[in-house]
């Protein structure tokens, strides 16, 4: 496929592209959100009148100032805009001030009085368990269970030969989407609000904002593209409440644009979870049996907490057939900083201990580790993780065939190790599910029109994040329709004006900007038809679209702009939901994609460090749309694991941020990662799949941790099972003696 | 970003530079720093900023021809230098080779970071336009990416010098 240029690079290349944060109205004002001085605590007094006399201040809001509904989330709005009694994390704001400047809202937020009175600190899922713990939340400390079963678990260990157990340790992990939250809330003159700030689903952000501010939805506009990167962070609401409260008690355009620091203390974060998985084989190498318990530290509020457990369960098991599975997960509410969706959607967490089970099973029994996955890999016909009926697909086994011809042919080529280093090559694979899954509002859509100037505009209610849904949709379209990406018109990211096409989330975007074209092109196509044989006379069926306008015979013979004059403009939409398992099993998913890792590691012996030298991602998804687009997605999604699996940390200490901005939180940079990054796109799909391309934005990021630990082993014979690898915990596997004996 | 309004009033400082060539002249704060002068005072938001403690390059600019983050250099410093941001490598009609080669390759997604990317890249390239490896790690040493995984950058950098 040719490299395609995105329709929005020259803009991004140029520096022209005004992002939201970059845009500034007259009479504009700065604002700054006041964030909780503690992680925990009750707020007995709030004053805001010293900051009121600060000249230049023109609003401060409090918990009174909130008109509606005192509270958000996607789910559940159990977070406070503003908190009246109570603070649970540190990023629980208090109030929010609107000023002349952004020097003058800090100054103010310094002159508003609070007085706390500390509360104990749940700052682990075991202290929220205790029972001497206080309830953070009325319902108790407990936000979500989940489990699965499947056979007589207890009868199928009776019977394993081996049984290997492990309980893995993962962290919390940034975003770190580079862009910060922020934009500007706009009061228009006819009493409406345009809120121009990034989100991932504008239409959820407008009802969440109309429960808010009391104000019905039509009288909301979002504007929410483009991003500087999101990666799941941006779909919650972030500053946009505090924003709209401002705009519409000073009457006056009010920026806000949170500094890296305040982004780090208020934003969502991957969430950190506890693995016990306990696995066992039978003599020959088949998974019997198969027991997991998540722990996951789901911080002070739910956003998408249940749902990001409810995808661990489902894929504890990930592609592989076992007879017996109980699998049982705990959410937990903490003081620490929230967690909630990311990149994986705890696919990461629950893929890094699974794949770690299969190498210790492998070598437990003797196995290689790659003959006990082709062993167990789920087939074709299989179904899935939750015995639910999937669309069938190969990608399990032909992921792993990839990533075994790679693994062989890197072990042939390791390079000479030399007296303090030593190499390793590991493998993992994975099956990731795309959509929200059975028994959640999964609506999409789009619209096609041939507009009153001739252009062909295709519009979705998505966003561009940097993911490329933009060139997703150019190619789509120009390929579903056969004119030229100079003909189209793409509209996105505005509610004004876009069909509700659901979230621009869950690996959900290009897969359904395909489905769409595949309903809208043949009405739309016959319309311009009809239209074009009336206007030139020519049958409608010698007719077809091409380049610029109506062609036939290899001949334009007449051009969009002509076909469009003087006529209604022609207007063909679609609504129907992302497709999923006919059978009803809560949150199952039925597209998936599939990964398979290989990653070689370079482990200095003196200093303990890591370095991941090669990285290759087979990936089956489906044919791909974009070049670019899907390569940059695959290996800009490796990476950003790397930093998973070896650097990034957000520590918290008694429900603080010990890592406030990228000094000390460390996210990979040119040198950290591999030269050259190798991906294989296995495009190929069973004859019967009419589900067309999947979305990649997350499958490269989720079997990279196990390849990388598994890498490790290999090297150095250390078992890794908490995230990220510190050097000092490679020193000290090695002080404990567990360094290969054979590989010296 | 703290700042005492009685002194902001008394001590305001002038400051005069090329910004892409062309004169500037501010009265400015002293504590007002360059990359807030570059995107809030003359409107220029190619200049990114996203850190705003010289860790993730995405607010670098040239002054006289080297790389620097202006969320680390005050407006007063900025006195009688040639600055460059990435609004001077292009104009409607053409944009610069390097800006170019981003664009084939793939050189970014969000684009957030792509105009520090870019700066950081013509830096190189001026000094250096057949960089090795070891040279182009170092020359984005101070450039952070969470989109592409670098691999993107890389492969645009050698486009860039290569044509």
């Amino acid at each position: 496929m040719e490299k395609k240029i995105r329709p929005d690079g020259r803009e991004k290349v140029t520096g022209r592209l005004k992002y939201l944060t970059d845009l500034t109205f007259p009479e504009m004002l700065w604002a700054k959100v006041l964030r909780s001085a503690y992680p925990h605590a009750r707020i007995l007094s709030l004053s805001t009148e010293k900051a009121r006399k600060l000249p230049g201040v023109r609003a401060i809001i409090t918990h009174e100032d909130v008109p509606a509904l005192n509270g958000f989330g996607i789910v559940t709005p159990d977070q406070p805009v503003l908190c009246k009694d109570v603070v649970r994390y540190v990023g629980d704001a208090l109030a929010a001030v609107a000023a002349d400047s952004i020097e003058i809202a800090a100054r103010a937020l310094e002159l508003i009085e609070v007085h706390y009175e500390p509360l104990p600190v749940l700052d682990s899922p075991e202290k929220a368990l205790a029972k001497s713990a206080p309830f953070l939340h009325p319902g108790g400390n407990v936000l979500h269970r989940a489990g699965f079963q499947k056979g007589d678990i207890q009868a199928a260990f009776s019977q394993c030969a081996k049984i290997v157990e492990e309980t893995y340790e993962v962290p919390r992990q940034l975003h770190a989407y580079m862009e910060t939250e922020g934009g500007v809330i706009v009061p228009e003159k006819d009493g409406s609000l345009t809120v121009y700030v990034g989100t991932q689903h504008g239409f959820k952000d407008r009802f969440q904002l109309s429960r808010i501010l009391g104000m019905p939805e039509e009288k909301i506009r979002i504007i929410s593209s483009p991003m500087g990167g999101s990666f799941g962070g941006k779909d919650e609401l972030n500053i946009q409440p505090y924003g709209a409260l401002l705009a519409l008690a000073t009457g006056r355009p009010v920026k806000i644009h949170q500094t890296r620091q305040e982004s780090m203390r208020s934003s969502i974060k991957r969430h950190p979870m506890k693995i016990t998985m306990k696995t066992g084989v039978d003599q020959t190498g088949r998974l019997r049996a198969h027991q997991t318990t998540i722990t996951a530290d789901t911080g002070a509020y739910a956003t998408l907490g249940p749902a990001i457990l409810d995808f661990a369960v489902e894929h504890a098991c990930g592609p592989y057939i076992i007879d017996a599975v109980d699998t049982k997960g705990l959410s937990v509410f903490t003081n620490n900083g929230v967690s909630g969706e990311f990149r994986g959607f705890g696919g990461n967490q629950i893929t890094f201990a699974l794949e770690g089970q299969m190498d210790r099973l492998a070598a437990a029994i003797g196995m290689d580790a790659l003959e006990l996955r082709r062993l167990n890999i789920r087939r074709k016909e299989d179904p899935g993780p939750l015995g639910q009926r999937i669309a069938p697909t190969n990608g399990a086994l032909e992921v792993l065939e990839s990533a075994a011809r790679v693994y062989h042919a890197k072990k042939q080529h390791m390079p000479k190790r030399s007296t303090w280093k030593r190499t390793g090559t590991g493998l993992a694979v994975t099956m990731h599910g795309g959509g929200l899954g059975f028994g959640r509002m999964d609506p999409a859509g789009g619209r096609l029109s041939l507009t009153e100037n001739g252009k062909v505009e295709i519009a979705f209610g998505f966003e561009e994040a940097g993911q490329g849904i933009l060139a997703v949709i150019e190619a789509v379209t120009t390929e579903a329709l056969g004119c030229k990406k100079e003909d189209l018109s793409i509209v996105i990211g505005d509610t004004a004006f876009v069909p509700s096409s659901g979230s621009t989330t869950a690996s959900r975007g290009t897969s359904m900007v395909w489905h769409s074209l595949q309903r809208l092109k043949g009405p739309f196509i016959k319309q311009l038809l009809q239209g074009a044989a009336q206007r030139t006379g020519i049958e409608e069926e010698e007719l077809s679209i091409g380049p610029g306008g109506i062609w036939k015979e290899g001949r334009c013979m007449l051009s969009f702009e002509s076909l469009a004059a003087g006529k209604e403009p022609i207007v063909v939409s679609t609504q129907f939901d992302f497709p999923v398992s006919p059978d009803p099993i809560d949150s199952a998913h039925f597209l998936y994609t599939y990964s398979g890792v290989v990653a070689q590691v370079e482990v200095d012996l003196l200093t303990g460090k890591i370095k991941v030298t090669e990285l290759h991602q087979s990936t089956a998804a489906g044919p791909v749309v974009n070049e670019l687009g899907y390569r940059g997605q695959i290996e800009g999604g490796g990476v950003m694991a790397l930093g998973y699996t070896l650097m990034e940390d957000v520590v918290m200490k008694e429900g603080q941020y010990a890592t406030e901005n990228l000094d000390s939180y460390l996210i990979p940079g040119i040198g950290d990662v591999p030269f050259q990054l190798e991906l294989e796109a296995i495009e190929t799909l069973p004859l019967e799949d009419h589900y067309g391309p999947r979305g990649v934005g997350e499958i490269g990021t989720v079997a990279v941790a196990p390849a990388v630990a598994n890498a490790i082993y290999d090297a150095i014979g250390f078992r890794v099972s908490c995230l990220p690898v510190k050097p000092e915990a490679v020193l000290q596997s090695m002080e404990r003696g567990i360094l290969h004996e054979n590989r010296f | 970003m703290k700042t005492d309004s009685k002194r902001e009033e008394t001590e305001m400082i002038q400051v005069s530079f090329q910004l892409n060539g062309e004169p500037v002249q501010l009265t400015v704060s002293p504590v007002m720093r360059a990359v807030d002068l570059i995107r809030n005072e003359l409107g220029q938001t190619g200049t990114k900023i996203s850190c705003g403690i010289g860790r993730c390059g995405a607010c670098s600019i040239l002054l006289n021809g080297r790389l620097a983050v202006s969320c680390l250099t005050l407006a007063y410093q900025l006195e009688g230098i040639s600055v460059e941001t990435v609004e001077g490598l292009s104009d409607q009609s053409a944009i610069h080779p390097i800006q170019e080669a981003f664009l084939e390759e793939g050189g970014f997604q969000c684009g957030y970071c792509t105009p520090g990317m870019v700066m950081a890249a013509k830096c190189l390239l001026d000094s250096n336009p057949k960089p090795s490896e070891a040279a182009i790690q170092e020359a984005f040493s101070g450039n952070l990416c969470r989109c592409t995984g670098y691999g993107g950058i890389i492969r645009s950098v050698q486009r860039a010098c290569s044509s």
